[in-house]
Protein backbone atom coordinates (compact mmCIF):
# COMPACT_ATOMS: atom_id res chain seq x y z
CA UNK A 1 0.00 0.00 0.00
CA UNK A 2 1.97 3.23 -0.80
CA UNK A 3 0.95 6.23 1.34
CA UNK A 4 -0.86 9.29 0.67
CA UNK A 5 0.99 12.29 -0.84
CA UNK A 6 -1.09 15.35 -0.66
CA UNK A 7 0.83 17.02 -3.52
CA UNK A 8 0.11 14.17 -6.08
CA UNK A 9 -2.84 14.22 -5.18
CA UNK A 10 -2.87 18.21 -5.76
CA UNK A 11 -0.87 17.52 -9.07
CA UNK A 12 -3.94 15.18 -10.33
CA UNK A 13 -6.66 17.86 -9.69
CA UNK A 14 -4.80 20.24 -10.85
CA UNK A 15 -4.05 18.73 -13.94
CA UNK A 16 -7.65 17.45 -15.07
CA UNK A 17 -8.80 21.34 -14.07
CA UNK A 18 -5.97 23.22 -16.19
CA UNK A 19 -7.14 20.72 -18.89
CA UNK A 20 -10.74 21.24 -18.56
CA UNK A 21 -10.52 25.04 -17.83
CA UNK A 22 -7.86 25.50 -20.93
CA UNK A 23 -10.47 23.86 -23.08
CA UNK A 24 -12.92 26.14 -21.90
CA UNK A 25 -11.47 29.30 -22.00
CA UNK A 26 -10.43 28.29 -25.91
CA UNK A 27 -14.40 28.08 -26.39
CA UNK A 28 -14.86 31.37 -25.19
CA UNK A 29 -12.05 33.08 -27.13
CA UNK A 30 -12.92 31.46 -30.54
CA UNK A 31 -17.04 32.76 -30.18
CA UNK A 32 -17.83 35.66 -32.39
CA UNK A 33 -19.71 36.45 -29.64
CA UNK A 34 -16.67 37.50 -27.71
CA UNK A 35 -14.56 38.55 -30.37
CA UNK A 36 -16.61 40.92 -32.00
CA UNK A 37 -17.18 43.39 -29.55
CA UNK A 38 -13.17 42.39 -28.14
CA UNK A 39 -11.98 43.80 -31.68
CA UNK A 40 -14.53 46.43 -31.66
CA UNK A 41 -13.35 47.93 -29.11
CA UNK A 42 -9.67 47.74 -29.31
CA UNK A 43 -10.36 49.71 -32.90
CA UNK A 44 -12.16 52.58 -31.33
CA UNK A 45 -9.30 52.72 -28.45
CA UNK A 46 -6.99 52.67 -31.46
CA UNK A 47 -8.73 54.97 -32.93
CA UNK A 48 -9.07 57.46 -29.69
CA UNK A 49 -5.55 57.39 -29.74
CA UNK A 50 -4.98 57.90 -33.16
CA UNK A 51 -7.15 61.05 -32.93
CA UNK A 52 -5.22 62.03 -29.75
CA UNK A 53 -1.77 62.15 -31.65
CA UNK A 54 -2.96 63.86 -34.48
CA UNK A 55 -4.45 66.43 -32.42
CA UNK A 56 -1.16 66.96 -30.58
CA UNK A 57 1.02 66.94 -33.45
CA UNK A 58 -1.18 69.13 -35.66
CA UNK A 59 -0.77 71.84 -32.69
CA UNK A 60 2.79 70.72 -32.54
CA UNK A 61 3.56 70.95 -36.40
CA UNK A 62 1.23 74.29 -36.43
CA UNK A 63 3.76 76.36 -34.14
CA UNK A 64 6.23 75.35 -37.17
CA UNK A 65 8.32 72.88 -34.79
CA UNK A 66 9.50 69.57 -36.49
CA UNK A 67 6.72 66.49 -35.26
CA UNK A 68 7.57 63.22 -34.01
CA UNK A 69 6.19 61.93 -37.42
CA UNK A 70 8.69 64.38 -39.19
CA UNK A 71 11.45 63.30 -37.41
CA UNK A 72 10.50 59.46 -37.70
CA UNK A 73 9.95 60.19 -41.51
CA UNK A 74 13.47 61.59 -41.71
CA UNK A 75 15.24 58.91 -39.86
CA UNK A 76 13.43 56.44 -41.50
CA UNK A 77 14.86 57.87 -45.33
CA UNK A 78 18.06 58.23 -44.02
CA UNK A 79 17.83 54.36 -43.14
CA UNK A 80 16.66 53.63 -46.62
CA UNK A 81 19.34 55.91 -48.49
CA UNK A 82 22.23 53.64 -46.40
CA UNK A 83 20.14 50.66 -47.33
CA UNK A 84 20.52 51.48 -51.03
CA UNK A 85 24.15 52.82 -50.93
CA UNK A 86 24.86 48.91 -49.71
CA UNK A 87 22.65 48.11 -52.32
CA UNK A 88 25.08 49.94 -54.97
CA UNK A 89 28.37 48.54 -53.40
CA UNK A 90 27.25 45.06 -54.27
CA UNK A 91 26.51 45.91 -57.55
CA UNK A 92 29.67 47.95 -57.91
CA UNK A 93 31.55 44.70 -56.33
CA UNK A 94 30.08 42.06 -58.48
CA UNK A 95 31.03 43.85 -61.67
CA UNK A 96 34.54 44.56 -60.52
CA UNK B 1 7.30 19.37 -2.17
CA UNK B 2 8.10 22.34 0.14
CA UNK B 3 11.60 21.74 -0.21
CA UNK B 4 11.44 21.56 -4.41
CA UNK B 5 9.33 25.44 -3.34
CA UNK B 6 12.24 26.91 -1.28
CA UNK B 7 15.02 25.21 -3.50
CA UNK B 8 13.14 27.46 -6.45
CA UNK B 9 12.24 30.61 -4.26
CA UNK B 10 16.32 30.50 -3.06
CA UNK B 11 17.83 29.82 -6.89
CA UNK B 12 15.41 32.95 -8.27
CA UNK B 13 16.36 35.31 -5.63
CA UNK B 14 19.90 34.39 -5.03
CA UNK B 15 21.05 33.55 -8.57
CA UNK B 16 21.33 35.89 -11.27
CA UNK B 17 19.44 35.49 -14.74
CA UNK B 18 21.25 32.51 -16.87
CA UNK B 19 23.79 33.75 -19.41
CA UNK B 20 22.16 33.53 -23.02
CA UNK B 21 23.30 33.39 -26.41
CA UNK B 22 26.99 32.53 -25.40
CA UNK B 23 28.08 30.67 -28.52
CA UNK B 24 31.04 32.87 -29.96
CA UNK B 25 30.25 34.99 -33.10
CA UNK B 26 31.33 37.77 -35.23
CA UNK B 27 29.00 40.36 -36.49
CA UNK B 28 29.71 40.40 -40.26
CA UNK B 29 27.28 42.58 -41.70
CA UNK B 30 25.18 46.05 -39.83
CA UNK B 31 22.41 47.69 -40.86
CA UNK B 32 19.71 49.91 -39.43
CA UNK B 33 18.75 47.61 -36.46
CA UNK B 34 19.42 44.13 -37.78
CA UNK B 35 23.08 42.56 -37.88
CA UNK B 36 24.13 39.18 -39.25
CA UNK B 37 26.00 37.20 -37.08
CA UNK B 38 28.64 34.52 -37.96
CA UNK B 39 29.79 31.99 -35.50
CA UNK B 40 33.40 31.25 -35.13
CA UNK B 41 34.25 27.77 -36.23
CA UNK B 42 35.29 25.24 -33.76
CA UNK B 43 39.39 24.70 -33.83
CA UNK B 44 39.80 21.97 -35.73
CA UNK B 45 37.93 23.84 -38.82
CA UNK B 46 35.13 23.16 -40.60
CA UNK B 47 33.39 19.91 -42.43
CA UNK B 48 30.88 21.45 -44.09
CA UNK B 49 31.28 23.52 -47.86
CA UNK B 50 27.59 25.12 -47.39
CA UNK B 51 26.88 27.93 -44.97
CA UNK B 52 23.52 27.46 -42.86
CA UNK B 53 21.97 30.92 -42.57
CA UNK B 54 19.37 30.87 -39.69
CA UNK B 55 16.36 33.23 -39.73
CA UNK B 56 14.80 33.55 -36.59
CA UNK B 57 11.31 34.91 -36.24
CA UNK B 58 10.98 38.98 -36.57
CA UNK B 59 9.24 39.21 -32.99
CA UNK B 60 11.65 36.89 -30.84
CA UNK B 61 15.26 37.20 -30.19
CA UNK B 62 17.57 35.28 -32.44
CA UNK B 63 19.43 33.31 -29.40
CA UNK B 64 16.35 31.51 -29.13
CA UNK B 65 18.57 29.24 -31.65
CA UNK B 66 21.29 29.87 -28.93
CA UNK B 67 20.07 29.70 -25.71
CA UNK B 68 22.88 28.10 -23.31
CA UNK B 69 25.62 26.12 -23.51
CA UNK B 70 24.47 22.76 -23.97
CA UNK B 71 21.15 23.72 -25.25
CA UNK B 72 21.88 25.40 -28.37
CA UNK B 73 21.26 24.32 -31.47
CA UNK B 74 24.22 27.03 -32.95
CA UNK B 75 26.85 25.22 -30.67
CA UNK B 76 25.63 22.30 -31.90
CA UNK B 77 26.24 22.27 -34.97
CA UNK B 78 29.20 24.67 -35.01
CA UNK B 79 30.76 21.53 -32.83
CA UNK B 80 29.87 19.27 -36.06
CA UNK B 81 31.79 21.48 -38.22
CA UNK B 82 29.15 23.85 -39.97
CA UNK B 83 29.71 27.61 -41.08
CA UNK B 84 26.91 29.25 -39.00
CA UNK B 85 25.25 32.46 -39.57
CA UNK B 86 21.96 33.77 -37.92
CA UNK B 87 20.16 37.12 -38.19
CA UNK B 88 19.46 39.65 -35.01
CA UNK B 89 16.64 41.40 -36.16
CA UNK B 90 17.37 43.40 -33.39
CA UNK B 91 15.46 46.34 -32.02
CA UNK B 92 13.18 48.65 -33.88
CA UNK B 93 12.66 52.24 -32.60
CA UNK B 94 9.80 54.60 -33.83
CA UNK B 95 10.90 55.40 -36.88
CA UNK B 96 10.93 51.75 -38.19
CA UNK B 97 7.30 51.86 -38.43
CA UNK B 98 7.48 52.54 -41.98
CA UNK B 99 9.48 49.80 -42.70
CA UNK B 100 8.11 47.36 -45.07
CA UNK B 101 7.67 43.51 -45.63
CA UNK B 102 9.05 44.33 -48.81
CA UNK B 103 12.21 45.80 -46.75
CA UNK B 104 12.76 42.89 -44.78
CA UNK B 105 11.98 39.87 -46.29
CA UNK B 106 13.72 40.98 -49.75
CA UNK B 107 16.22 43.85 -49.34
CA UNK B 108 17.67 42.46 -45.69
CA UNK B 109 16.82 38.44 -46.14
CA UNK B 110 18.50 38.96 -48.85
CA UNK B 111 21.39 40.90 -48.28
CA UNK B 112 21.65 38.82 -45.31
CA UNK B 113 21.79 35.66 -47.97
CA UNK B 114 24.27 37.03 -50.67
CA UNK B 115 26.47 38.82 -47.44
CA UNK B 116 26.81 34.66 -46.13
CA UNK B 117 27.47 33.46 -49.67
CA UNK B 118 29.97 36.26 -50.19
CA UNK B 119 32.04 35.47 -46.73
CA UNK B 120 31.71 31.85 -47.20
CA UNK B 121 32.76 31.31 -50.56
CA UNK B 122 29.81 29.55 -51.72
CA UNK B 123 26.80 29.91 -54.46
CA UNK B 124 24.55 28.68 -52.52
CA UNK B 125 23.54 28.46 -47.98
CA UNK B 126 21.37 26.15 -46.70
CA UNK B 127 18.68 28.52 -45.25
CA UNK B 128 16.38 27.66 -42.22
CA UNK B 129 13.90 29.88 -41.16
CA UNK B 130 11.86 29.47 -37.57
CA UNK B 131 8.23 30.59 -37.35
CA UNK B 132 7.46 33.73 -38.88
CA UNK B 133 10.98 33.33 -40.33
CA UNK B 134 10.19 30.16 -42.15
CA UNK B 135 7.25 32.33 -44.25
CA UNK B 136 9.65 34.99 -44.70
CA UNK B 137 12.42 32.53 -45.86
CA UNK B 138 10.14 30.45 -47.99
CA UNK B 139 7.96 34.19 -49.52
CA UNK B 140 12.24 34.95 -50.33
CA UNK B 141 13.29 31.65 -52.33
CA UNK B 142 9.33 31.30 -53.86
CA UNK B 143 10.33 35.23 -55.28
CA UNK B 144 13.94 34.70 -56.21
CA UNK B 145 13.45 30.76 -57.48
CA UNK B 146 15.80 30.04 -54.60
CA UNK B 147 18.47 32.03 -56.10
CA UNK B 148 21.56 31.52 -53.59
CA UNK B 149 19.40 29.07 -51.95
CA UNK B 150 20.96 25.42 -51.20
CA UNK B 151 17.95 24.20 -49.16
CA UNK B 152 15.36 25.76 -47.76
CA UNK B 153 14.20 23.93 -44.43
CA UNK B 154 11.38 25.81 -42.71
CA UNK B 155 11.13 24.80 -38.95
CA UNK B 156 6.81 25.43 -37.74
CA UNK B 157 6.60 28.09 -40.31
CA UNK B 158 3.16 29.21 -40.74
CA UNK B 159 1.97 29.22 -44.97
CA UNK B 160 -1.46 28.63 -45.07
CA UNK B 161 -3.28 30.55 -43.46
CA UNK B 162 -6.91 29.55 -43.32
CA UNK B 163 -6.24 27.15 -40.61
CA UNK B 164 -8.74 27.28 -37.54
CA UNK B 165 -5.87 28.17 -35.45
CA UNK B 166 -6.69 30.95 -32.68
CA UNK B 167 -3.73 33.48 -33.99
CA UNK B 168 -6.46 32.77 -37.09
CA UNK B 169 -9.40 33.12 -35.95
CA UNK B 170 -8.33 36.59 -33.76
CA UNK B 171 -6.73 38.43 -36.83
CA UNK B 172 -10.07 37.43 -39.07
CA UNK B 173 -12.52 39.16 -36.86
CA UNK B 174 -13.96 41.95 -38.81
CA UNK B 175 -14.26 44.68 -35.94
CA UNK B 176 -10.20 44.23 -35.53
CA UNK B 177 -9.05 47.22 -38.14
CA UNK B 178 -5.06 46.68 -38.58
CA UNK B 179 -5.28 49.95 -39.89
CA UNK B 180 -5.97 51.91 -37.15
CA UNK B 181 -3.91 49.74 -34.58
CA UNK B 182 -1.03 50.80 -37.02
CA UNK B 183 -2.06 54.24 -37.28
CA UNK B 184 -2.07 54.57 -33.51
CA UNK B 185 1.08 52.91 -32.84
CA UNK B 186 3.35 53.03 -34.75
CA UNK B 187 5.42 49.50 -34.24
CA UNK B 188 3.48 46.97 -32.76
CA UNK B 189 4.00 46.54 -29.25
CA UNK B 190 5.60 43.18 -28.11
CA UNK B 191 3.11 43.89 -25.11
CA UNK B 192 -0.02 43.23 -27.43
CA UNK B 193 1.47 40.61 -29.05
CA UNK B 194 2.91 38.47 -25.55
CA UNK B 195 -0.83 39.26 -24.28
CA UNK B 196 -1.92 37.56 -26.91
CA UNK B 197 0.02 34.66 -27.21
CA UNK B 198 -0.77 33.95 -23.33
CA UNK B 199 -4.56 34.13 -24.26
CA UNK B 200 -3.77 31.22 -26.66
CA UNK B 201 -3.64 28.88 -23.17
CA UNK B 202 -4.28 31.49 -20.39
CA UNK B 203 -3.79 28.64 -17.85
CA UNK B 204 -0.53 27.97 -19.17
CA UNK B 205 1.57 29.85 -17.00
CA UNK B 206 -0.27 28.31 -14.12
CA UNK B 207 1.02 24.71 -15.07
CA UNK B 208 4.32 25.96 -15.78
CA UNK B 209 4.77 27.15 -12.15
CA UNK B 210 3.75 23.40 -11.13
CA UNK B 211 5.69 21.65 -13.20
CA UNK B 212 8.81 23.67 -11.92
CA UNK B 213 7.92 23.21 -8.68
CA UNK B 214 8.06 19.31 -9.41
CA UNK B 215 11.13 19.36 -10.80
CA UNK B 216 13.19 22.04 -8.66
CA UNK B 217 15.30 19.57 -7.76
CA UNK B 218 17.24 19.37 -10.96
CA UNK B 219 19.29 22.09 -11.36
CA UNK B 220 19.91 21.27 -14.94
CA UNK B 221 16.13 21.59 -15.89
CA UNK B 222 16.16 24.60 -13.76
CA UNK B 223 18.68 26.61 -16.03
CA UNK B 224 16.54 25.82 -18.87
CA UNK B 225 13.80 26.59 -17.40
CA UNK B 226 15.43 30.35 -16.48
CA UNK B 227 16.93 30.88 -19.82
CA UNK B 228 14.03 30.05 -21.81
CA UNK B 229 11.75 32.34 -19.56
CA UNK B 230 14.87 35.08 -20.00
CA UNK B 231 13.63 34.62 -23.87
CA UNK B 232 10.50 34.65 -23.89
CA UNK B 233 9.88 37.45 -21.98
CA UNK B 234 12.38 39.32 -24.56
CA UNK B 235 10.54 40.42 -27.19
CA UNK B 236 10.26 42.16 -30.15
CA UNK B 237 7.80 44.98 -31.52
CA UNK B 238 6.61 44.57 -34.87
CA UNK B 239 7.34 47.18 -37.72
CA UNK B 240 3.71 49.00 -38.38
CA UNK B 241 3.90 48.80 -42.11
CA UNK B 242 4.92 45.21 -42.00
CA UNK B 243 2.97 44.00 -39.69
CA UNK B 244 0.02 45.50 -41.61
CA UNK B 245 0.55 43.80 -45.03
CA UNK B 246 1.43 40.47 -42.83
CA UNK B 247 -1.70 40.44 -41.36
CA UNK B 248 -3.92 41.54 -44.39
CA UNK B 249 -1.74 39.81 -47.03
CA UNK B 250 -1.43 36.64 -45.18
CA UNK B 251 -3.72 36.13 -41.97
CA UNK B 252 -6.86 37.37 -43.93
CA UNK B 253 -6.24 37.73 -47.47
CA UNK B 254 -4.26 34.28 -47.19
CA UNK B 255 -2.54 35.33 -50.92
CA UNK B 256 0.14 33.19 -50.50
CA UNK B 257 -0.99 29.82 -50.58
CA UNK B 258 -2.85 31.14 -53.62
CA UNK B 259 0.26 32.39 -55.78
CA UNK B 260 -1.05 36.13 -55.03
CA UNK B 261 1.33 37.40 -52.44
CA UNK B 262 4.01 39.34 -54.30
CA UNK B 263 7.31 40.67 -53.16
CA UNK B 264 8.54 44.13 -54.32
CA UNK B 265 7.01 43.58 -57.72
CA UNK B 266 7.85 39.56 -58.10
CA UNK B 267 4.80 36.84 -57.64
CA UNK B 268 6.23 34.47 -54.59
CA UNK B 269 4.54 31.37 -56.40
CA UNK B 270 5.88 28.56 -54.19
CA UNK B 271 6.04 26.12 -57.00
CA UNK B 272 8.66 28.32 -58.18
CA UNK B 273 10.82 27.08 -54.91
CA UNK B 274 12.69 24.04 -56.39
CA UNK B 275 15.65 23.42 -54.38
CA UNK B 276 15.89 20.84 -51.82
CA UNK B 277 13.21 21.15 -48.88
CA UNK B 278 12.42 20.11 -45.32
CA UNK B 279 9.47 21.35 -43.65
CA UNK B 280 8.71 20.57 -39.93
CA UNK B 281 5.67 20.63 -37.69
CA UNK B 282 5.07 20.00 -34.31
CA UNK B 283 2.14 18.04 -33.05
CA UNK B 284 1.13 20.49 -30.02
CA UNK B 285 2.23 23.57 -31.43
CA UNK B 286 -0.39 25.76 -30.19
CA UNK B 287 0.69 28.61 -32.63
CA UNK B 288 1.46 27.09 -36.46
CA UNK B 289 -1.38 24.37 -36.77
CA UNK B 290 0.28 21.16 -39.02
CA UNK B 291 -2.13 21.92 -41.63
CA UNK B 292 -0.50 25.60 -41.54
CA UNK B 293 3.05 24.76 -41.91
CA UNK B 294 2.31 21.32 -44.23
CA UNK B 295 1.21 23.47 -46.89
CA UNK B 296 4.30 24.24 -48.14
CA UNK B 297 5.30 20.60 -48.53
CA UNK B 298 2.20 20.14 -50.78
CA UNK B 299 2.74 23.55 -52.97
CA UNK B 300 6.03 23.78 -53.74
CA UNK B 301 8.10 22.62 -57.16
CA UNK B 302 10.71 20.86 -55.65
CA UNK B 303 11.23 17.04 -56.06
CA UNK B 304 13.71 16.73 -53.35
CA UNK B 305 11.23 17.41 -50.11
CA UNK B 306 10.55 16.05 -46.73
CA UNK B 307 8.02 16.64 -44.13
CA UNK B 308 8.78 15.85 -40.45
CA UNK B 309 5.77 15.96 -37.80
CA UNK B 310 7.23 15.64 -34.63
CA UNK B 311 5.62 15.28 -30.80
CA UNK B 312 6.29 18.85 -28.95
CA UNK B 313 5.53 22.78 -29.13
CA UNK B 314 6.03 25.43 -31.21
CA UNK B 315 9.69 26.08 -28.55
CA UNK B 316 10.06 23.54 -26.52
CA UNK B 317 10.65 20.94 -29.54
CA UNK B 318 13.23 23.15 -30.51
CA UNK B 319 15.04 24.08 -27.72
CA UNK B 320 14.48 21.43 -25.55
CA UNK B 321 16.85 18.35 -24.36
CA UNK B 322 15.54 15.75 -26.16
CA UNK B 323 15.98 18.05 -29.54
CA UNK B 324 19.59 17.86 -29.38
CA UNK B 325 19.06 14.04 -29.80
CA UNK B 326 15.69 13.72 -32.26
CA UNK B 327 15.27 16.64 -34.04
CA UNK B 328 18.67 18.59 -34.44
CA UNK B 329 20.34 15.17 -36.15
CA UNK B 330 17.49 15.27 -38.12
CA UNK B 331 17.73 18.84 -39.67
CA UNK B 332 22.17 18.26 -39.75
CA UNK B 333 21.16 15.11 -41.72
CA UNK B 334 19.61 17.16 -44.41
CA UNK B 335 22.06 19.47 -45.35
CA UNK B 336 24.76 17.42 -44.48
CA UNK B 337 23.62 15.07 -47.71
CA UNK B 338 23.11 18.31 -49.59
CA UNK B 339 26.36 19.58 -48.59
CA UNK B 340 27.94 19.35 -52.50
CA UNK B 341 25.42 22.00 -53.22
CA UNK B 342 26.69 24.88 -51.91
CA UNK B 343 30.07 24.13 -54.10
CA UNK B 344 31.88 27.20 -55.45
CA UNK B 345 33.13 25.55 -58.92
CA UNK B 346 34.87 29.21 -59.81
CA UNK B 347 36.87 28.84 -56.38
CA UNK B 348 40.57 29.47 -56.89
CA UNK B 349 42.84 26.71 -56.85
CA UNK B 350 44.28 27.56 -53.36
CA UNK B 351 40.49 27.29 -52.05
CA UNK B 352 39.86 24.27 -54.22
CA UNK B 353 43.12 22.47 -52.55
CA UNK B 354 41.52 23.22 -49.04
CA UNK B 355 37.83 21.55 -50.05
CA UNK B 356 37.84 18.19 -49.14
CA UNK B 357 37.87 17.69 -45.66
CA UNK B 358 38.49 20.42 -43.63
CA UNK B 359 38.70 23.96 -44.69
CA UNK B 360 40.39 26.54 -42.82
CA UNK B 361 38.45 29.00 -41.25
CA UNK B 362 38.73 32.73 -42.24
CA UNK B 363 39.37 34.27 -38.44
CA UNK B 364 38.17 37.45 -39.09
CA UNK B 365 36.05 37.92 -42.07
CA UNK B 366 37.74 40.34 -44.69
CA UNK B 367 34.67 43.06 -45.08
CA UNK B 368 32.98 42.39 -42.01
CA UNK B 369 32.76 44.89 -39.37
CA UNK B 370 34.93 42.33 -36.91
CA UNK B 371 32.76 43.25 -34.11
CA UNK B 372 32.21 40.52 -31.26
CA UNK B 373 28.84 39.92 -31.03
Amino acid sequence: MTAFNPWESYKKLFYRWEATTATYLEQVLRNPLVLQPAGGMLTAVMKVKAATNKARTSWWGNMGLPTKHDQERTLHKLNQLESRLMDLEEKLAERS
Amino acid sequence: MLQNLSRLVTRAVTTSPPEVGQTPADVVHQENKWRLLRYRARKEGLVFETPILLVPSLINRHYVLDLMPGKSFVEWLVERGHDVYIIDWGTPTDEDRYLTFDDICDRYLGRALRVTNRLAGSEQAHVLGYCLGGTLTAIYAAAHESEGIASLLTLAAPIDFSDDGMLGAWTRVPSFDVSTLVAATGNVSWRLMQTAFHLLRPTMNLAKAVGVIDRAWDDRFLDGFFALETWSNDNVSFPGACYERYIQGLYRDNLLIQDRFSLSGRMARLSQITCPTMVVSFAHDMIVPEKSAKALHERIGATDRVHLHLPGGHVGAVVSRKASKGLWPQLAGFWEARDHLGRNEEATPEEQASEPGLRPHREKATDGLGVSA
